[in-house]
């Protein structure tokens, strides 16, 4: 795996990993019902989500270019972890949606 | 006696890529260290039968060190996140300085 690949998995991984932490984290604020914090990591997860699709922008652009990368195990891992963080953050919008109305029962 | 050190991800996969750096860095200083990474489900399992000195979590299951502070507390283990530039960089010997730090 050259330097550019490998600089993207660990891109995925990483900024995908980071969104999921920061959704959950969001939903924990949201079963405080503290809606302002909640939403500050709704948000933080959503630019880290768009750091990590770069990421896999450039690996494409890679492919696309011609260059041939042997797919790796670790590299499968990566792609898991950005689809899990996209799934992840959509649903956790929702969650502290339940709670807002949740508190305004 | 030599220092255990964890580290903890979601499946474990990405952290041992780190181990391997961090056991490269421990060789290069001269430090004793058993070094190891294992799913975070299947953390505290291993905190307990391995004796670990300190744990660290990889960036991705940052929200989890609240619930493994709580349950590292009682047994004095120190747990932390790793920070993700360091993770990124796979820079071996910043987060074995961490764990070492940790451990002091």
């Amino acid at each position: 795996m050259n330097d550019r690949i490998m600089q993207a998995v660990m891109g995925l991984i990483m900024y995908g990993g980071d969104a999921k932490s920061s959704a959950m984290e969001a939903i924990q604020f949201a079963k405080q019902f503290d809606f302002d914090q909640a939403e500050e990591k709704l948000k933080a997860a959503n630019e880290s989500l768009t750091l990590a699709h770069n990421a896999q922008t450039d690996m494409l652009i890679a492919e696309a270019q011609g260059e041939e990368n042997t797919i790796t195990l670790l590299m499968v891992h990566s792609q898991d972890h950005l689809m899990t963080s996209i799934t992840f953050t959509d649903l956790a919008k929702e969650v502290i949606d339940l709670y807002k109305v949740m508190e305004s029962k | 006696m030599s220092k255990k050190i964890m580290l903890a991800c979601a499946a474990g996969m990405s952290t041992s890529l780190l181990v391997t750096k961090m056991q490269k860095a421990a060789e290069e200083k001269g430090l004793n260290a058993e070094i190891f990474a294992v799913p975070v489900s299947e953390a505290i399992q291993n905190v307990e039968e391995k004796n670990v000195d300190v744990v660290l979590l990889g960036p991705q299951v940052r929200y989890m060190l609240h619930q493994f502070e709580q349950d590292l507390e009682s047994k004095s283990i120190p747990v932390d996140v790793i920070p993700m530039t360091d993770y990124g960089m796979m820079d071996g010997m910043k987060v074995l300085s961490l764990a070492e730090n940790l451990m002091e």
